[in-house]
C-alpha cells in the first residue's frame, strides 16, 4: 500500500514539475509571440495604405507613418538649390555611387518628440530630392531629459541604438568628452554647410552652439533666442501713457533697461486690470521656477551688466560679484508684480499667462511669439516683440546700455561616434539645415526656429518667415540673435545651470538671502569644476568665452575681466 | 507570529517551486546590475570622464564621505523620514476605519468599493498633475472650495510658495492615492478571519468592536507589519508627485530623496555618487527595518 | 447598531467617497477641456471637445491644440505592450511569490539572504539603478523586448506576493496541511487544493497590488525600451508640446489607462469578500 503510495507521489511530483516548467516556456513563448504578432511591420503597413494621398513621409519600420494633416503651405523649393543643399545633394550621390552608401542603408536618429513634425519634412524632402534608397528612421522621445538620458548611456553602452541625436547645446560638453559626438571639422571642410558669408547661421549663434573646445561637433538645427513679448494696447494706450507719466515722470514704451521696465511692472500690476480671458493682469512674469529655467533670468541680467562666469586664468565662479547681486536686486523688486506662478509652477504658465494675455512683459522662446500669434491666441492682434532690456554699465568712462539675450537650450544635431556611416548621417543634417530644406523643415513644426541670416534679409526667403512669425518679432529677432550668448556649453552644463536655478529660485521664493545664495553655487559650481578637472574645464571655458558677443566681451574687457 | 514552522526539512518539490522561481528572477536580473552598483560606488566615475567605468580608479569611501557632509542629502533625509512616518501612520488608521465600516454587506458595496480603491488605479504622474493642477493658484483649492469655507482671504493662500505649505499638498496626494492600499491589505485580510471565529466569539456574548479590537485585529497582525513595512518603503521612495508639483521647490525645501538621488544620478550624471548615496539609503533601511521586525514578531 | 452610529458610518464613508470623486471628477472633466481651460478654476469644461481622446489614436499633427506639435504613435500599441509585459510578469511574480511565501511560511526556504534581498529590491531608488540594469540588458540584448521588461517587472515586484502571502499562509492552520497529509494527500496536492484556495483572496490582493505597481511603472520602462517594447506610462509622459505638458490628453490617456486595472478589480472583487468554508477539502 505505502509503496504504491510513494510511486504515485513520484509520478505526480515529476508531473507537477513537468506541468509548471511548460507552463512557464509555455507563457514565455506566447508573450513572445504576441509581441512578435503586434510588430510594428503590420501597424506601418495599415497606415501607409491609409495615407494614399497624402504626400509620403517616414518608412520607418518602427514608427507609424504620420502627415501633418493640415496640407503644407509650403512654396516648394525652387529646382535650383542653393549651394549648401546641392553640395548634400550631390555629396550624398557620390556615396552611393562609390559603394560607400548602400541603398537599404538607414539612418537612425534619436530626437524628441516635439521635433517630429521637422523631422519627417525633412525626410520628405529628403525623398523627394536626394535618394528613397536611404532610409531615415526616428526614434522619438517624449521629454528632452530622456534624450539626455539616453545618449549618456548609449554613450556608456556604445550599442550603436543611433546614428545621430539632435540634443540641447547645454550638453555639448558633456556629449563630446564622454565620447559620444564625433568632431566634423572635416566633413566642413568637404562638403562646407554654409556656416559663412549671408547664408551663414547668425554670430555669434553659428559659432557657440557648434564649437566646442575648438572644434566642430554639431550641426545647428534651431536658435532659442529670448526676446521680449509685450501688450502692445497697452503700452500704445494713450490714457495708461499720460498716467504713467504724471506718476513716474517718464514715458511708457519698451523698456531698454530693466531699471526702466520695474515701474512699468509696477504701474501695471497695481493697476489690476482685467485680462481677455478674465483674469487679472499682472506687470511681468520673468522665470524663476525650481525645475528648470530660474537660471535664464538671473543669467541674463548678469551678464548684461558685464558678469562673467567663471575666471578665464583658473575658472574660479564669479557669480557671487556685484554683478551676481545686482541681478537679484533686479529680479527681487520685480518679484511682487509677478504672479506666484512665475516661482512655482512649470515654464508652460508663462506661456499660458501671456497667450490669455494676462502679463504685461514677458520673455520667453521664440515659440511664445508664434503661439501668441495663433487665432485661438488673446494676444493675436496685441503681442508685440523686443530686443529684451539691457543694463547700464560703465565702460571706459562712458555709461553704455549692454543688451544680450540668453539662448538657452538649443537643438543641435550631432553625429555618433558609433555611427554606421558619419558621413551619410552628417550629409542628411547638412540637407536638412540647408537654406532651402531648412526653411522648410523650420516652418513646418513649432519647436524649432530659424538661424541663418539669408533667412531674414533675403526676400526669397523673408516672405515666408514672415507669415510666420510676423515682421516685427522678425527684426526683433534678429538683433537678438546678433547679441545673444551662449548657455553653459561646458561638461556638466546641466548640472551647473541646475544648482544656480534651485538657488535663484530659493531666493525668489524667499527662503535663502542672496548672498548665501551666491556663494552656495559658487561653492557647487567649483566642486563641479574639480571634479571634472579644473584644466579641462579652463580649456573649454576659455574657448566658449571667445564665442560671447562683441558688446559683452567689450564689457569683461572695461573690467579687466578679459 | 511568522507562520507555523516544521523545523523538519522541505520536501523536495516544496523546496523546488520555493527556490527556483524567485532565484531566477532575483539572480538572473538583478543580482549583477547590483553588484555593478555597489562597485561604482566605490568609484569616482561619470560617464562625461572620458574614460570607461572599468578603467576608472578606485575612490574607496570617499563618495560616502562626500555624503555625511551633503547638507542637501542630509535634509532630504530627515524630510522624506518626517513624510514617510506621517502618510503610513494617516493612511493606515484612515484604512484601518475604512476597512471596519466596510466589512459588512450593504446595498452598494461593490460599488463602493470600486470607487474607494480607484485611486490606485490612476498612473501616478496622471495623479501628480492632478494634484498640480488643483493646488495651483488659479486652481479650485483656492478658488472654490476655500473660497467657499473663507471668503476672498483664500487667493492670498499661495500653496507651492512656502515649504511647509509645499510639504503639506505633497502629504494630501499620497494619501489620497496610497490609502486605498492599507485599506485594501486590511479590508481583505480582515475578511478572510474565519468566520467560524467570529461566530463562535457572537455565540459567547461579545460585541462586534471587541470581536474587532480582540480578535480580528490580533489575527492579522502579521499581516498588519507586512503592509506598514511596504507601504513604509515606498513612501520613502515617493518621487513623481514631488517632481511634477513641487518640482523639489521652493529651493529644494520638498526635495524628497528619491528626488535628489534622481538629480544626482540623471541629471547630473554623478553615478557614481548617486550610488554611493542609494546605498546608504539601503543600509540604514535594513537596520530600521530589522529592529522593527524583530520588535514586532521576536519579542515574545 | 443604533441609527446614530449608523448614521456617523454613513456619512464617513460619504465623505471618503466624496473625497475620492472631487479628484477623479477633476480629471475626467480635464479629458474633455481644450486647452484653454487646463489651467482654470472651475470643473465643467465650457467649451468640450473630443480632441484630447481623438489625439490619442489619430497619429495627426495636432494643429487645433496650441503650440501641441509632438506626434506620437497612436496609443494602441503602448496598451498592447503594457498589457503583455505587465501581465505576464504579474502571473509570474504572484505564483513565484506564492511558492516562496509558502516556503518560508512553512519551511526555511529559501534563506534568509533571498528573502531579504526581495526587501532589498524595494527599498532601492529605481534612478540609481537604471544605468546598472541598462548596460547588464545591453550585454544581454534584453533591451527594448518584451521578455527584458516581464523579468525585470517580476523582479522586482515579487517581494510584495512573497510577503502578503506570507501573512496570509502563515493564517492557515499548519495542522490542516498535516491532516491532509495524513489521509494521503500528496505535498503537492496540500500546496494546491488546500493552502491555494485558502489563500484566495491574498493571491487576489498581492496581484491587484502588483498589477498595479507594474502598470504604473515609468523609470525602468523608459530607460530599457525604444519602440519595440513602450509601455503606456511611457507614452503618457510622450505628450508634450511647445508648450509644455499637454495635459488634456495626459488625463484622457490617465483615464483610460486606469480602465484595465479597474475593471480586473471588480471582477476579483468577489475573491475579495469570499467567505471560505471549512472541510471542504478532504
Amino acid at each position: 500500500m505505502n509503496c504504491l503510495k510513494r510511486v504515485s507521489e513520484k509520478i505526480s511530483r515529476r508531473k507537477f514539475l513537468v506541468t509548471s516548467i511548460s507552463a512557464g516556456v509555455l507563457g514565455i513563448i506566447i508573450g513572445a509571440a504576441g509581441a512578435w504578432l503586434a510588430k510594428p511591420e503590420v501597424v506601418a503597413e495599415r497606415t501607409v495604405t491609409r495615407e494614399v494621398t497624402k504626400t509620403t513621409t517616414v518608412t520607418t519600420t518602427v514608427t507609424s507613418t504620420v502627415t501633418g494633416v493640415v496640407p503644407p503651405p509650403t512654396t516648394t523649393p525652387a529646382v535650383g538649390f542653393d549651394p549648401v543643399t546641392q553640395r548634400a545633394i550631390d555629396g550624398v550621390k557620390a556615396l552611393i555611387a562609390s559603394g560607400k552608401a548602400k541603398p537599404g542603408d538607414t539612418i537612425r536618429i534619436l530626437h524628441v518628440a516635439g521635433s517630429r513634425a521637422n523631422l519627417e519634412k525633412a525626410i520628405e524632402l529628403w525623398e523627394k530630392y536626394v535618394t528613397k534608397d536611404i532610409k531615415i528612421e526616428l526614434i522619438t522621445l517624449g521629454q528632452e531629459p530622456d534624450v539626455y538620458t539616453k545618449a549618456m548611456q548609449e554613450a556608456v553602452t556604445k550599442a550603436g541604438t543611433f546614428d545621430a541625436v539632435t540634443i540641447f547645446s547645454t550638453w555639448l560638453g558633456d556629449i563630446v568628452e564622454s565620447g559620444l559626438a564625433r568632431p566634423i571639422d572635416d566633413f566642413f571642410s568637404k562638403y562646407d554647410p554654409g556656416y559663412t558669408g549671408d547664408i551663414a547661421p547668425i554670430e555669434p549663434l553659428g559659432s557657440y552652439t557648434t564649437i566646442y573646445k575648438g572644434k566642430r561637433y554639431a550641426l545647428n538645427f534651431d536658435s532659442d533666442v529670448f526676446t521680449l513679448s509685450y501688450r502692445k494696447d497697452l503700452i500704445n494706450d494713450p490714457k495708461l501713457k499720460d498716467q504713467f507719466r504724471s506718476q513716474y515722470g517718464r514715458e511708457l514704451k519698451v523698456p531698454d533697461t530693466w531699471e526702466e521696465l520695474i515701474p512699468m511692472a509696477e504701474f501695471f500690476t497695481k493697476l489690476n486690470l482685467v485680462a481677455p480671458s478674465g483674469g487679472r493682469v499682472w506687470g511681468a512674469y520673468f522665470y524663476a521656477e525650481p525645475r528648470f529655467a530660474a537660471y535664464i533670468t538671473w543669467l541674463n541680467i548678469f551678464i548684461e551688466a558685464g558678469g562673467i562666469l567663471f575666471d578665464l586664468k583658473n575658472m574660479d565662479p564669479k557669480i557671487d560679484g556685484k554683478e551676481g547681486k545686482y541681478a537679484f536686486d533686479v529680479m527681487l523688486r520685480l518679484k511682487p508684480y509677478m504672479p506666484p506662478e512665475a516661482i512655482t509652477a512649470a515654464w508652460a504658465d508663462l506661456y499660458d499667462k501671456f497667450v490669455k494675455g494676462e502679463t504685461v512683459f514677458t520673455a520667453a522662446w521664440p515659440s511664445l511669439s508664434k503661439e501668441a500669434h495663433r487665432p485661438t491666441s488673446a494676444v493675436k492682434d496685441i503681442a508685440g516683440s523686443a530686443v529684451l532690456p539691457g543694463v547700464e554699465v560703465e565702460i571706459a568712462g562712458r555709461k553704455e546700455i549692454v543688451k544680450a539675450a540668453p539662448n538657452p537650450v538649443n537643438w543641435v544635431a550631432v553625429v555618433s561616434n558609433y555611427a554606421k556611416n558619419p558621413e551619410l548621417t552628417y550629409l542628411f543634417f547638412q540637407f536638412a539645415t540647408s537654406p532651402d530644406i531648412g526653411k522648410e523643415v523650420i516652418l513646418t513644426g513649432v519647436i524649432l526656429d530659424l538661424f541663418r541670416k539669408c533667412w531674414f534679409t533675403d526676400p526669397k526667403y523673408r516672405s515666408a518667415f514672415e507669415e510666420g512669425y510676423g515682421a516685427e518679432f522678425l527684426d526683433a529677432y534678429m538683433q537678438s540673435l546678433a547679441l545673444s550668448f551662449p548657455d553653459l556649453i561646458l561638461r556638466g552644463g546641466p548640472e551647473y545651470a541646475a544648482k544656480l536655478t534651485v538657488n535663484v529660485n530659493a531666493v525668489m521664493a524667499g527662503t535663502k538671502d542672496p548672498e548665501t545664495a551666491l556663494s552656495d553655487t559658487a561653492a557647487d559650481w567649483d566642486s563641479i569644476t574639480k571634479k571634472y578637472g579644473v584644466d579641462s574645464q579652463l580649456e573649454a571655458w576659455k574657448s566658449l568665452a571667445e564665442l560671447y558677443p562683441e558688446q559683452v566681451k567689450k564689457a569683461w574687457k572695461a573690467k579687466g575681466y578679459m | 507570529m511568522g507562520g507555523n514552522r516544521l523545523s523538519t526539512k522541505p520536501p523536495k518539490l516544496v523546496s523546488l517551486l520555493a527556490n527556483l522561481p524567485v532565484n531566477i528572477l532575483l539572480y538572473v536580473t538583478l543580482i549583477v546590475p547590483f553588484i555593478l552598483m555597489i562597485y561604482l560606488a566605490f568609484l569616482a566615475w561619470n560617464p562625461a570622464a572620458g574614460y570607461e567605468w572599468w578603467q576608472a580608479p578606485l575612490a574607496g569611501l570617499s563618495n560616502f564621505a562626500r555624503a555625511f557632509s551633503d547638507a542637501r542629502f542630509i535634509t532630504a533625509l530627515g524630510r522624506t523620514v518626517l513624510f514617510t512616518l506621517v502618510v503610513v501612520m494617516i493612511e493606515f488608521s484612515l484604512g484601518l476605519v475604512l476597512a471596519y465600516l466596510l466589512l459588512e454587506e450593504f446595498k452598494g458595496k461593490r460599488a463602493v468599493l470600486s470607487i474607494i480603491i480607484y485611486p490606485l488605479m490612476l498612473p501616478w504622474v496622471v495623479v501628480a498633475l492632478i494634484f498640480y493642477l488643483l493646488f495651483q493658484d488659479y486652481g479650485p483649492v483656492n478658488n472654490l472650495f476655500l473660497k467657499a469655507l473663507i471668503g476672498d482671504a483664500a487667493t492670498q493662500m499661495h500653496w507651492f510658495l512656502s515649504p511647509t505649505t509645499a510639504f503639506v499638498t505633497l502629504l494630501i496626494a499620497d494619501i489620497w492615492q496610497w490609502t486605498p492600499f492599507m485599506f485594501l491589505i486590511l479590508y481583505s485580510g480582515l475578511s478572510a478571519v474565519s468566520k467560524r471565529l467570529i461566530e463562535a466569539a457572537q455565540v459567547l456574548g461579545a460585541s462586534s468592536r471587541t470581536i474587532f479590537w480582540r480578535i480580528q485585529l490580533p489575527l492579522i497582525r502579521p499581516l498588519i507589519i507586512i503592509a506598514l513595512v511596504l507601504r513604509a518603503l515606498e513612501a520613502f521612495k515617493v518621487f513623481d508627485i514631488a517632481y511634477v508639483m513641487t518640482g523639489g521647490g521652493p529651493g529644494t525645501s520638498t526635495e524628497t530623496l528619491s528626488l535628489y538621488i534622481y538629480r544626482v544620478a540623471i541629471e547630473y550624471h554623478d553615478i557614481s555618487y548617486a550610488a554611493a548615496l542609494s546605498l546608504i539609503i539601503l543600509v540604514i533601511l535594513v537596520i530600521v527595518i530589522r529592529v522593527f521586525i524583530w520588535y514586532s514578531f521576536e519579542r515574545r | 447598531m443604533s441609527i446614530i452610529t449608523r448614521a456617523i458610518k454613513y456619512i464617513f464613508i460619504g465623505f471618503c467617497l466624496l473625497w475620492v470623486l472631487i479628484p477623479v471628477a477633476w480629471i475626467v472633466c480635464l479629458a474633455f477641456k481644450p486647452y484653454p481651460e487646463w489651467r482654470v478654476a472651475y470643473f465643467l469644461p465650457k467649451d468640450p471637445t473630443l480632441s484630447n481622446f481623438v489625439i490619442l489614436f489619430e497619429p495627426k499633427q495636432i494643429i487645433g491644440m496650441m503650440g501641441a506639435t509632438a506626434i506620437v504613435d497612436p496609443v494602441t500599441r503602448p496598451f498592447i505592450n503594457s498589457i503583455i509585459v505587465v501581465g505576464f510578469s504579474t502571473i509570474i511574480a504572484v505564483f513565484a511569490g506564492f511558492f516562496t511565501a509558502y516556503g518560508a511560511s512553512r519551511y526555511n526556504t529559501p534563506g534568509p539572504f533571498s528573502l531579504f534581498f526581495t526587501l532589498l529590491t524595494r527599498m532601492l531608488p529605481p534612478a540609481t539603478f537604471v544605468t546598472p540594469i541598462m548596460v547588464y540588458y545591453s550585454n544581454l540584448k534584453l533591451l527594448d523586448t518584451h521578455l527584458g521588461l516581464i523579468l525585470l517587472y517580476a523582479a522586482v515586484t515579487v517581494t510584495y506576493g512573497i510577503w502578503i502571502l506570507k501573512g496570509f499562509i502563515d493564517n492557515v492552520p499548519r495542522e490542516w496541511e498535516e491532516a491532509a497529509l495524513l489521509e494521503g494527500a500528496t505535498h503537492s496536492q496540500v500546496i494546491f487544493k488546500v493552502t491555494l484556495p485558502l489563500v484566495k483572496s491574498g493571491l487576489v490582493v498581492a496581484g491587484l497590488f502588483i498589477f498595479l505597481l507594474n502598470w504604473a511603472e515609468l523609470l525602468f520602462a523608459l530607460v530599457l525600451t525604444n519602440v519595440n517594447a513602450v509601455t503606456l506610462p511611457v507614452h503618457i509622459s510622450k505628450y508634450v508640446g511647445a508648450v509644455g505638458q499637454l495635459y488634456g490628453p495626459q488625463a484622457a490617456l490617465g483615464i483610460i489607462s486606469s480602465l484595465i486595472p479597474l475593471i480586473i478589480g471588480y471582477i476579483i472583487q468577489k475573491h475579495l469578500v469570499a467567505a471560505f468554508t471549512f472541510g471542504m477539502v478532504r
